[in-house]
């Protein structure tokens, strides 16, 4: 049997073969082997070394490496003693040589066998809407903010982060902030605390966090380290010490104000009358004493210090290098224009989400399951219920292909659309099916006759997602995106198709 | 074969001559709904019970197999408004996690549950969601304004779709019934809203007027057969598809009520809305429809 196929036919297979290749990538990426570097420390020497996130290791010393797995065992076992040894790292298309003691600052994962991208919800991870306090933002107000943010979580070393300002249907702006992965102990600080940072002798200020003031801050080396841990009591605390420099005002006014200090003389050592306070957001942080050697002088060279406590000392470790990584953070990227709120928080833990996907993926497949039963039982024609099977199946194809083309991220909502979506899309296919095998007047007139209908369900479906765009600051935007892909392209590529497939098994 | 003509004959009979009395039916169950909304409003202060997203509050997921009971008569003094419900696999029925949701802001929930469990919560074993009450209180506004605008812009495609008044408003009329009496039903229920739930009701202005878009297409765009054969022709076609939606949701249902919450009311909702649909498709519709046909007479 030889089967014609019509354009519109040609055009649904040449849209599932085109959603194929949008959500697999070329064949070639599918049997890729090695693993995907998602980020690489900044100013390290293997960044130095031009090794960037998205780049592929085949190989670790000449050995090929299939998936993440291999990779940390090959790192355990060669970094496992305190050595430096030689690492040669190969990409596609470099080759990267290195010595040191430990594996390289890189986080690497899976390549990833398709392009779709979940959302947070789902693949895990943190996402927090703030709002500025009793403040009605501008737009360029809330861009100024985003930016300020935005620095401040790629100075503490946040790399995979998405910042967002929007708006909702009240013009109220908000700041949405994501990050894939594990998510930092204190994001809700890093993000909302306003770090408002000064450093007062007395009443007087001597200078301010920003770069105004602090010309830079020293983040690895001798000079950023955490000093001792002791037991006190029932906890452990950590202190951490760290150099910034001053800029040459700042450096100025300290040796005005130092100037007029007396010098105290006590076993420990001599020092001034007065302290250096350390306030972060009107709290004090801690306070120095400052040597005598530093009356009057202008220096440009200042260490600042700070302790993390807990129960047990592996976490006042931890504490205190968060806290140092904080400050730092703080000091360099200056204080927030506004008092930010939380409004919204969600962390989502990666183990969780995944158990997750399982689980949507076989409510869909046992829905699908159910679905083609009954009409098979309803119709009893088997080449007209597989068609449509077939049909919806090529349109969860296509909407998948399209999100991975915009790199929509799919999160819960977005499934919920697609279910709603493939739901529609049966429906219609009902529309025609049933047209088609009336009696009356033409096939052609008839089939004419149930796009009529279709495209007035189109329709109203179509204008009452449109308000959930703008609704809920966006958070079932992507309700409303994959409804509107998926029933869009129903009318102009499945259905029609759908309907010349049931043209030529009525013939 | 007979019997079959027999019944459809009987059963054409009785429609021509009760249809209009069958009206009383979605008449009264919408009379009940006003009143049970007018009382439940009177007394809640509000159209439906708000869960975490709505009022502001947390929702803390831990892995693991914790009990739900005991952890809820522990702390229900502890944490306001407490909410548990457990994660299961599917296949085993052994529980995975439980859900806990609670007023109470992120961190203090987060420091009573681990003195509760004896272990520290972290990235790993658990997943936090907070909303804070002015957010979830806009959310809430905001999508109820949503609902009213995709209402309206469907009457109005319906209008533009049909010109005609009294059949574009029969179509209005049974959306607006079967959002109506599912909102009605879910408060019976006494289930909490969260604003996916909100989400699902509009879902419903778009799937509860296919059916309508349907019928009042094939009633009075074509003239093939009589009146009742037409009707009857749209049923056939229009109950194929709402059970085969019917179907669907049902078994997506069951397996996504052992882990999603949202999912699971997103998809409850749509059931109930589903089920009125086909009594305000086939009964309300139909016989305003029926009405309007005969009394221009256009048969």
């Amino acid at each position: 049997m030889k089967i014609k196929l019509t354009w519109k036919i040609w055009i649904l297979i040449i849209a599932v073969v085109l959603s194929l290749l949008a959500v697999f990538g070329t064949p070639m990426s599918f049997f890729q082997k090695g693993v995907l570097v998602t980020s690489v420390e900044q100013n390290s020497t293997i960044s130095e070394q031009g090794l960037k996130q998205g780049q592929i290791i085949t190989e670790i010393d000449g050995l090929e490496i299939d998936g993440l797995e291999n990779y940390l065992e090959v790192m355990q076992e060669k970094f496992n003693s305190n050595q430096s040894v030689k690492t040669i790292l190969k990409t596609k298309d470099s080759e990267i040589i290195l010595f040191s003691k430990n594996p390289p600052p890189i986080i690497v994962s899976e390549i990833p066998k398709t392009n779709i991208k979940t959302g947070l919800d789902i693949s895990g991870g943190s996402r927090a809407l703030v709002k500025a306090q009793n403040i009605k933002l501008s737009s360029s107000d809330a861009e100024d903010l985003k930016k300020v943010i935005e620095n401040r979580l790629n100075v503490y070393g946040i790399e995979d982060v998405k910042i967002t300002t929007i708006t909702d249907f009240s013009g109220d702006y908000y700041i949405r902030i994501e990050i894939a992965g594990t998510t930092p102990e204190d994001l809700k600080n890093l993000i909302s605390q306003q770090g408002k940072f000064e450093a007062k002798i007395g009443n007087e200020i001597v200078f301010i966090g920003g770069e105004k003031d602090i010309t830079s801050v020293t983040r690895s080396g001798q000079d950023a380290i955490i000093e001792s841990c002791q037991e006190s009591n029932d906890f452990y605390f950590c202190n951490f010490r760290f150099t910034i420099f001053l800029s040459e005002d700042a450096a100025k006014r300290h040796s005005k104000i130092t100037d007029k200090l007396d010098i105290n003389s006590t076993i420990d050592g001599s020092y001034l009358s007065e302290k250096l306070d350390l306030f972060l957001d009107d709290k004090l942080v801690d306070s120095l004493l400052i040597g005598e050697g530093l009356k009057g002088r202008i220096t440009t060279q200042i260490s600042i210090s700070g302790s993390g406590t807990a129960d047990t000392q592996e976490e006042a470790y931890e504490n205190a290098r968060n806290e140092m990584n904080n400050l730092q953070t703080i000091l360099i990227t200056g204080s927030l224009p506004y008092k930010l709120e939380v409004v919204k928080l969600d962390t989502i833990s990666p183990s969780l989400g995944k158990e997750f996907q399982n689980s949507i993926f076989l409510a869909g497949i046992s829905a699908l399951f159910v679905v083609s039963l009954f009409i098979f039982l309803r119709y009893r024609n088997f080449k007209s219920s597989i068609a449509l099977l077939l049909t919806s199946l090529s349109e969860i194809i296509i909407i998948l292909g399209i999100a991975s083309i915009i790199s929509w991220n799919l999160d819960l909502p977005s499934i919920a659309g697609i279910l709603a979506t493939i739901g529609i899309g049966i429906d219609q296919q009902i529309i025609i099916l049933d047209e088609a095998r009336e009696t009356f007047s033409s096939l052609k007139q008839r089939l004419k006759r149930a796009f009529t209908i279709i495209l007035g369900a189109y329709f109203t479906a179509v204008v009452a997602m449109i308000p959930l765009y703008w609704a809920a600051a966006g958070f079932f935007k992507g309700f409303a995106i994959t409804t509107i892909i998926g029933i869009t392209a129903g009318v102009l590529i499945t259905r029609p198709a759908f309907t010349d497939i049931i043209r030529k098994i009525e013939e | 074969m007979t019997e079959e003509k027999n019944f459809k004959k009987k059963l054409e009979s009785f429609h021509d001559k009760y249809y209009k009395l069958l009206l009383l039916i979605p008449i009264a169950i919408l009379v009940f709904s006003f009143i049970y909304m007018f009382v439940f409003y009177s007394n809640n202060g509000d159209f439906i019970y708000k869960d975490f997203s709505l009022t502001g509050g947390t929702s803390i997921t831990i892995s693991g197999q914790i009990d739900a009971v005991k952890l809820e008569e522990a702390l229900s003094k502890k944490l306001d408004e407490i909410n548990t419900r457990e994660i299961y696999d599917l296949v085993t029925r052994e529980q995975t996690a439980l859900i806990i949701q609670t007023k109470t802001e992120t961190e203090e929930a987060k420091e009573i549950l681990e003195g509760y469990l004896g272990y520290k919560l972290n990235n790993k074993n658990s997943s936090f969601e907070f909303i804070g009450s002015d957010l979830s209180e806009n959310f809430y506004k905001q999508l109820l304004i949503a609902i009213l605008f995709a209402f309206g812009f469907m009457a109005i495609v319906v209008f533009i779709i049909f010109r005609t008044f009294v059949p574009s408003l029969a179509v209005i009329i049974s959306a607006f019934a079967d959002i109506f009496m599912t909102l009605t039903l879910v408060n019976i229920f006494g289930i909490k809203m969260s604003s996916a739930g909100i989400v699902a009701f509009l879902m419903l202005v778009g799937y509860s007027v296919d059916t309508d878009i349907l019928l009042t297409n094939r009633i009075l765009k074509r003239y093939e057969g009589s009146l009742n054969q037409r009707i009857f022709g749209a049923f056939k076609t229009g109950i194929t598809m709402t059970l085969t939606s019917l179907l669907a949701l049902v078994f997506a249902l069951i397996v996504v009520s052992s882990f999603s919450i949202i999912l699971t009311q997103i998809f409850t909702i749509l059931v109930i809305g589903l089920g009125f649909d086909i009594f305000n498709t086939w009964i309300t519709n139909v016989s305003i429809l029926k009405w309007y046909v005969k009394s221009k007479g256009k048969e």
